[in-house]
């Protein structure tokens, strides 16, 4: 399903070279090696299969040269070399393994091994640790060490066996350590996390969480991953299993839209799953993966899944079998479908689900049932009810993850990607420091992830398109030139009075867009911002402005992210009730005839549901009761259905509604393709059988439509071919020929709610159901409310407080969290906890929730 | 009279027409500005700033054949010259005032008694380099020479001869002081860029090479406090007249500090290529051995410079002289002991030093030293056992050449030539389980 | 708050002189020591929170150097060195008499709380040895009868 190999040549593809590379020639164990120029010779080495071992050596590292491990001989070189950080060059000669490099190594693992207890029976990185297959492969038998070997002790502890959790998920043995530094680096380097560092000096040096804190930032499993020893252990694995009694199984991670490459470890008589690691990919994830990815697949081993189908009887579910669920969900629909026609029943599907479920569930609504009421967007306030054609062309555009290496300047609009893109801020961080290039947000609030910015542009609440509007003035104002067109739609304000509305220094508007200007390559990433926002037109309106005006495109890439795991593969495949002319015939040539008229968006939806014109409703995967804005609406147009059907891994506040339950499967329970954010379709492999009696959507689909009369495919095959070549005609929707008006109307904020309310995902979790994994909970359990210090002391609040937090649609209760990156007025609530309905606070209709707070007195 | 009494050969160097860098240091007011321009100070800085270009600078100090005075003694013009014409990126002086080599105690006798004599030959190298930003980073043990620099280089400044368009030439000049905090290994020059960034001072592999790439990933110079001393003076008389001192490769004057069991430990200016039987003997140096003892052996450059034996002390005290009987100049810390002196006593005290100043970055010098130090230790109490001697030489072995800085290589250079030279004392402690000599000296 | 009004001043502007912010932590760590006697984790975190730098390069930077004691000291605090030249002409068994003279072991502070012995490595003061460093101040050249003497000097001097 995947080829190996391919991604290297696709990285070979993806950063051609500016210009011809220069390339050098040397003598690798006496064969002729042409590598470019530049590259060490350990990589040469590795690259060309010739194992030159090391400990501290990382490909997405810095070399530092402190193992000594990967010695090479290089003649007319007096000394042993280290191959990491030697540049290979024209003409040298360089032999891996002389008899002067094993005495090396040997001498080099003697040392090393001089105070590493032997602790191999009992410690978990047994069978998979470097110091014991390197020690095994290039070392002495024995040791001439004779000394009691160093301890590290802890205050009133007696043995000297070294366990501090120092994270939620982190074990630390300190007497393991080889001191090789890659925790701290990859920590301080590549993840800009500042919870882990080295002490002291000598022979002393200690590798410890900061003093009095704990190592929980959302990639903190990386650094586990990276220990070459069982220093850092994780504790969701350690002593469970060892890890040659596991089969690994590649797959998906399928809460990020980057869909970073991942290995299941799996033990296939228990049917369970132990971890997850890495499956490098540098396309897409450089090896690394967040926490969410790494610790996420707990949802779908824990106990407290849906054992079996609930049907509701006397306001009362119970449980039933598959039979009587199916046959009465396909009944019902039947009866409606028949009775009051497709268009009185709607769907909604999690755009996490794999291609598989969609375009089954797609072809169930549209072909079966006659109905354009699909949608798989159920967490983004009221959208218009005419497809977003300006939106659609940039959330359609082709973008590359790897690009971002080499690109030069790099924009972040209306993202907090920690939030968001965790992986993305991972790749920009990386360009930042290797490519050096420039880096600028521009966002409402302050970020994270704006660390490694050159200048993070904060304009005022529910500006968007003034922000965007007052760069493209400023380009205008260094003498691009828009043809005299764009300014006219603009409005009548000048440059100054533009920036000066939008809360952006003119100083630093003229900055970012003299570097997009004179950029090379750019990359221009749109965030979530967009996809939520009720203006969601007019704000992508102004992006295509920019785009046109900077004609970033033509030197780039730019784009609004996808968001879901596979949110890209629901809008090519069709789950819209809105569909371009393309995609509407392709489906009716595989279909047969679908109804012409349009169908609903989710909030249509649901209003109509309110007032009794849709009556039957199926929810795959999703729980708009928890993440759709205004829960009340959401509870009153369910309550209002005819018949619900719901299926998801567990009882949430959706399936308590429904009349029907199905218990889903998740997608490391069967295979699966997903598409990530680049279009790239990836294969997940199933790594356990289905957990209960749960089944995936696809099936659970194909048996509503069979017990309806007419099973969906022929086959599996067929199903499949549809699917890629409905992927393979997906179109890019072109950008708007001319520059567009972009109106600003500014939303009044309501009276007495002062406070900017943002809502989106903690950085350990992401939806609604990552609260059942026990590791990712561990970091983050329970809901906050992240507001800034001058904020706080506005309010006399200290970390801790319960704070009633009240909109104009509903209020909550939630305790109050100090930050140390936001500087404004706006807070921030996770919606990930089910115990905080933050969603009743949030409403459909405005662009910006305000929000009052006040202390909860005793 | 001084902050420090240690005894120096100022009135030989005074009387002297080449020697030149202790000239003023028992004057007590040399410190001042006034007193230091009255004695020619600031006359090099002015001529470079208004006759010579930046090459010619380089070209003058690389032809006086001056090398690097805090051990490596690499040629310092030509070190300046490294430093990338076309760089766009700024570039840094730095001057190592972290002496903290075990024996030498010369750069403190500059720094406490002639500061703008240093902060002169810091600003010319600087000039050399196109250097905008000075910094002189002093060992934080050394409280008073801090002082004393902070001052001077405020009277530097309030006078003119730093700062912004210094003499109306348009070169900018600007100078800091940096407090180190306890580390050795910070005189070595990565790991002195490393603290200087506000790291740890651990080592950095090179390449990259500091003149290319040091502080802040910018070209950087470091040179010691004794070759920036030198500068002025090479400036003022032309490199014809320094090559006149010394010898052919090891041109000019060096400070050597004389310690340990002679009869007037000091610090003396002599030319390259001294005798050490004269530095040793002289009534006008060391005197002889204190309390006409037998003298046992030498350290002729530094805590990391291997041993002499009394037969080999007829040799001149150059680079290349050195390095010809196997050992090394190093920063001139010649350090004598006596027939009383046990030699595990002091390779002990020299391998403790060693593994405590260790930055803990590469696995040979963290983990080799601790383990040298403790068979060193067994051995000296009387603990050792046969088949150690070769665990010594096998472990020193294993880490010559194969550190990321030369710390390594210090620790157990010493340790080879202890075992070369005095190798029966060693294998009497291992046979009867205590030393030959039994060191105990007398604190009177 | 343990820093006070001027070493935060102080910080502030060794923040300001540096091409990057970091350069000041040392300095910084310098300026604190000096002021507090010692450093500990609350005196770190205000100094990033001074300076703008994440806490825990400042307590790595803190616990590398030696010159940082991390428990309170006593009042005078002497660094006698036990490096090769000092303990060639006595310092070992110098150090043998200061602990004698003021009753306490090497490592301990004195119940008045007025001096703490420690030995160290090379102070540069190779030619004038034996010596011993008390907070900045260098005593070199010493014999019995100059110990005795810089004892009494110490314990009057404020």
């Amino acid at each position: 399903m995947f080829k190996e190999g391919s991604v290297a040549e696709e990285l070979k593809a993806a950063n051609p070279p500016a210009k011809a590379v220069d390339t050098v020639t040397f003598i690798l164990d006496g064969q002729s090696i042409t590598v470019p120029k530049g590259t060490s010779v350990l990589e040469a080495s590795l690259n060309n299969n010739i194992h030159v071992p090391s400990f501290c050596w990382h490909p997405k590292l810095k070399s530092v040269g402190a193992c000594r491990m990967c010695y090479v001989e290089i003649e007319k070189m007096p000394k042993l070399m280290v191959s990491c950080s030697t540049e290979a060059t024209n003409g040298m000669v360089v032999h891996t393994n002389s008899d002067l490099v094993k005495r090396g190594r040997k001498a080099v693992l003697e040392f090393t091994l001089i105070n590493h207890p032997l602790d191999c029976p009992t410690c978990d990185k047994g069978g998979e640790c470097d110091l014991q297959d390197l020690t095994f492969a290039h070392g002495y038998d024995d040791s001439r060490f004779e000394f009691q070997k160093y301890r590290f002790t802890e205050e009133g502890k007696q043995s000297t066996f070294d366990d501090l959790r120092i994270g939620p998920e982190i074990v630390l043995n300190r007497n393991r350590c080889i001191l090789c530094f890659k925790c701290v680096r990859a920590n301080k380097e590549a993840f800009g996390e500042y919870d882990l560092g080295a002490y002291e000096r000598g022979n002393i040096t200690e590798i410890n969480a900061a003093p009095g804190e704990q190592v929980d930032n959302p990639f903190s499993g990386n650094l586990v991953e990276i220990c070459p020893v069982g220093a850092l252990t994780n504790t969701d694995w350690r002593y469970k299993i060892r890890v040659w009694l596991t089969e690994q199984v590649p797959s998906i991670c399928p809460f990020t839209s980057s869909g970073s490459n991942i290995l299941f470890y799996k033990e296939r008589q228990q049917n369970q799953i132990y971890r997850v690691t890495s499956r490098r990919n540098d396309l897409i994830d450089d090896g690394w993966l967040a926490d969410v990815t790494r610790y996420g697949y707990q949802i779908a081993t824990s106990e407290d899944r849906l054992q079996s189908p609930l049907i509701k009887k006397n306001g009362k579910q119970a449980p039933a079998t598959w039979d009587e669920a199916v046959t009465l969900v396909a009944k019902k629909f039947k009866e409606i479908a028949e009775n009051k026609g497709g268009v009185c029943l709607g769907a909604l599907a999690a755009p996490s689900l794999d291609n598989a479920a969609l375009h089954s569930l797609n072809k169930l609504m549209r072909h079966n049932f006659q109905s354009n009421n699909v949608d798989f967007r159920g967490e983004y306030r009221m959208l218009p009810k005419i497809g977003d054609t300006v939106y659609a062309a940039l959330a359609s555009r082709p973008f590359k993850i790897a690009d971002i290496d080499t690109s030069d300047v790099v924009v972040v609009f209306g993202s907090d990607l920690h939030k968001e893109h965790p992986n993305e801020y991972l790749r920009i961080r990386k360009a930042k420091q290797f490519n050096r290039s420039r880096v600028f947000f521009i966002n409402p609030l302050a970020t994270k992830a704006a660390d490694i910015a050159d200048a993070e542009l904060i304009y005022a609440v529910g500006g968007d398109e003034l922000a965007l509007n007052a760069l493209a003035l400023a380009g205008i104002e260094l003498g691009l030139s828009d043809d005299g067109k764009l300014k006219g739609k603009l409005g009548t304000a000048n440059f100054a009075e533009t920036a000066l509305a939008s809360g952006i220094d003119a100083g630093e508007l003229k900055l970012v867009a003299k570097a997009i200007a004179e950029g090379r390559k750019i990359t221009f990433i749109c965030g979530e911002l967009i996809t939520r926002s009720s203006a969601r037109e007019n704000i992508s309106a102004a992006v295509c402005n920019l785009n046109k005006l900077f004609g970033i495109e033509n030197k780039g890439q730019i784009g609004v992210l996808a968001r879901h795991a596979n949110s890209a593969g629901a809008a090519r495949l069709g789950l819209l009730p809105e569909l371009s002319d393309n995609l509407k015939s392709e489906l009716n040539n595989l279909w047969g005839k679908t109804p012409e008229a349009p169908g609903l968006s989710t909030d249509a939806m649901f209003s109509v549901m309110k007032k009794g014109e849709l009556n039957g409703y199926l929810i795959v995967g999703a729980n708009p009761m928890m993440l759709y804005p205004d829960r009340q609406f959401v509870q009153d147009a369910f309550k209002a259905l005819d018949f619900l059907v719901v299926a998801d891994l567990y009882e949430t506040e959706t399936t308590a509604l429904a009349d029907v339950v199905f218990p889903l499967s998740s997608w490391a329970e069967y295979n699966g393709h997903y598409v990530n954010l680049e279009g790239r379709v990836q294969f997940a492999e199933a790594a356990i059988k289905p957990k209960f009696e749960s089944k995936p959507a696809h099936e659970i689909v194909s048996l509503i439509a069979s017990k309806f009369g007419r099973p969906l495919f022929g086959s599996a095959s067929e199903m499949q071919a549809e699917i890629t070549n409905l992927l393979k005609s997906a179109t890019v929707t072109a950008w708007p020929n001319d520059y567009l008006q972009v109106t600003i109307s500014p939303e009044s904020r309501p009276l007495d709610y002062p406070v900017p309310l943002m809502v989106g995902d903690d950085p350990h979790h992401v939806g609604h159901l990552t609260e059942k994994s026990i590791s990712l909970s561990n970091f983050v359990s329970e809901a906050y409310m992240e507001m800034s210090p001058d904020l706080a002391a506005k309010h006399k609040i200290s970390s801790g407080d319960q704070i009633r937090v009240e909109s104009e649609t509903g209020k909550i209760i939630v305790k109050a969290k100090i930050s140390s990156v936001l500087d404004s007025d706006t807070v921030f609530i996770p919606r990930n906890f089910s115990a905080t309905p933050v969603n009743c606070l949030l409403s459909r209709k405005r662009r910006t929730d305000w929000v009052r707070l006040s202390k909860v007195q005793g | 009279m001084f902050y420090s009494p240690v005894i120096t050969n100022a009135k030989e160097v005074t009387a002297s027409e080449r020697l030149h860098l202790f000239k003023f240091v028992e004057d007590p007011q040399q410190q001042k500005l006034a007193i230091y321009e009255s004695h020619g100070g600031y006359t090099a800085w002015r001529k470079v700033l208004s006759s010579m270009t930046f090459e010619q600078v380089a070209l003058e100090v690389k032809n006086s054949g001056l090398r690097g005075r805090g051990g490596a003694g690499f040629p310092t013009g030509m070190k300046w010259t490294f430093v990338p014409k076309d760089s766009p990126k700024p570039r840094y002086l730095v001057c190592n005032a972290d002496e903290s080599e075990p024996g030498t105690c010369k750069d403190r006798v500059l720094l406490e008694r002639d500061p703008h004599a240093v902060i002169e030959g810091m600003a010319i190298a600087a000039f050399a380099i196109k250097s905008h930003l000075m910094i002189c980073y002093i060992r934080g043990e050394f409280g008073y020479s801090i002082k004393v620099m902070e001052a001077a280089m405020h009277d530097a400044y309030s006078k003119g001869h730093l700062g912004k368009n210094i003499y109306g030439s348009g070169y900018d000049l600007e100078m800091l002081v940096f407090t180190g905090g306890g580390a050795y290994i910070c005189g070595e020059e990565t790991a002195m860029i490393s603290s200087l960034e506000g790291e740890k001072g651990l080592a950095r592999i090179r390449p990259p090479f500091p003149a290319i790439e040091g502080l802040y990933a910018c070209p950087t110079i470091v040179n010691n406090v004794e070759t920036l001393a030198a500068v002025p003076h090479i400036i003022n008389r032309g490199a014809a007249w320094y090559r006149t001192m010394g010898t052919e490769k090891s041109t000019g004057t060096k400070i050597f500090s004389l310690s340990g069991h002679v009869k007037r430990p000091g610090n003396y200016e002599v030319e390259l290529g001294f005798s050490l039987r004269k530095l040793l003997y002289d009534p006008a140096y060391g005197n002889g051995i204190l309390n006409d003892k037998k003298l046992k052996g030498v350290i002729p450059g530094g805590a990391s410079t291997p041993f002499l034996t009394p037969e080999m002390i007829d040799v001149g005290l150059d680079y290349e002289s050195l390095a010809s009987i196997g050992s090394m100049l190093g920063s001139g810390g010649v350090i004598v002991f006596d027939e009383d002196t046990c030699i595990i006593w002091t390779i002990y005290k020299l391998i403790h030093f060693f593994r405590h100043e260790s930055c803990g970055k590469c696995t040979p010098c963290r983990e080799g030293t601790g383990w040298l130090e403790q068979i060193v230790s067994n051995i000296l109490h009387g603990n050792g056992k046969p088949g150690d001697l070769e665990k010594i030489e096998s472990l020193c072995e294993n880490i010559l050449g194969r550190t990321i800085c030369p710390l390594g290589d210090a620790a157990v250079m010493p340790i080879q030539s202890a075992l070369k030279h005095w190798r029966d004392e060693w294998q009497y402690a291992i046979d009867n389980h205590k030393p030959m000599v039994t060191t105990n000296f007398a604190f009177v | 708050m343990i820093l006070t009004a001027e070493s935060v001043a102080a910080m502030k502007q060794k923040a300001a002189e540096y091409p990057q912010r970091k350069s000041a932590i040392l300095p910084c760590l310098t300026i604190a020591c000096q002021q507090v006697g010692h450093l500990n984790e609350s005196i770190y975190r205000e100094i990033a929170k001074v300076i703008h730098i994440p806490y825990v390069e400042i307590a790595e930077a803190a616990t590398f150097y030696t010159l940082f004691p991390k428990k309170p000291v006593g009042k005078h605090l002497i660094q006698v060195c036990h490096n090769i030249s000092c303990a060639l002409v006595g310092a070992d068994n110098m150090i043998g008499y200061l602990e004698e003279k003021l009753n306490i072991k090497k490592g301990e502070t004195t119940p008045d709380n007025k001096f703490t012995l420690i030995s160290v490595e090379c102070l540069g003061s190779c030619s004038t040895a034996p010596m011993v460093q008390v907070n900045d101040e260098f005593y070199e050249n010493l014999t019995r009868v100059k110990v005795d003497q810089v004892i009494e000097e110490l314990k009057t001097k404020n």
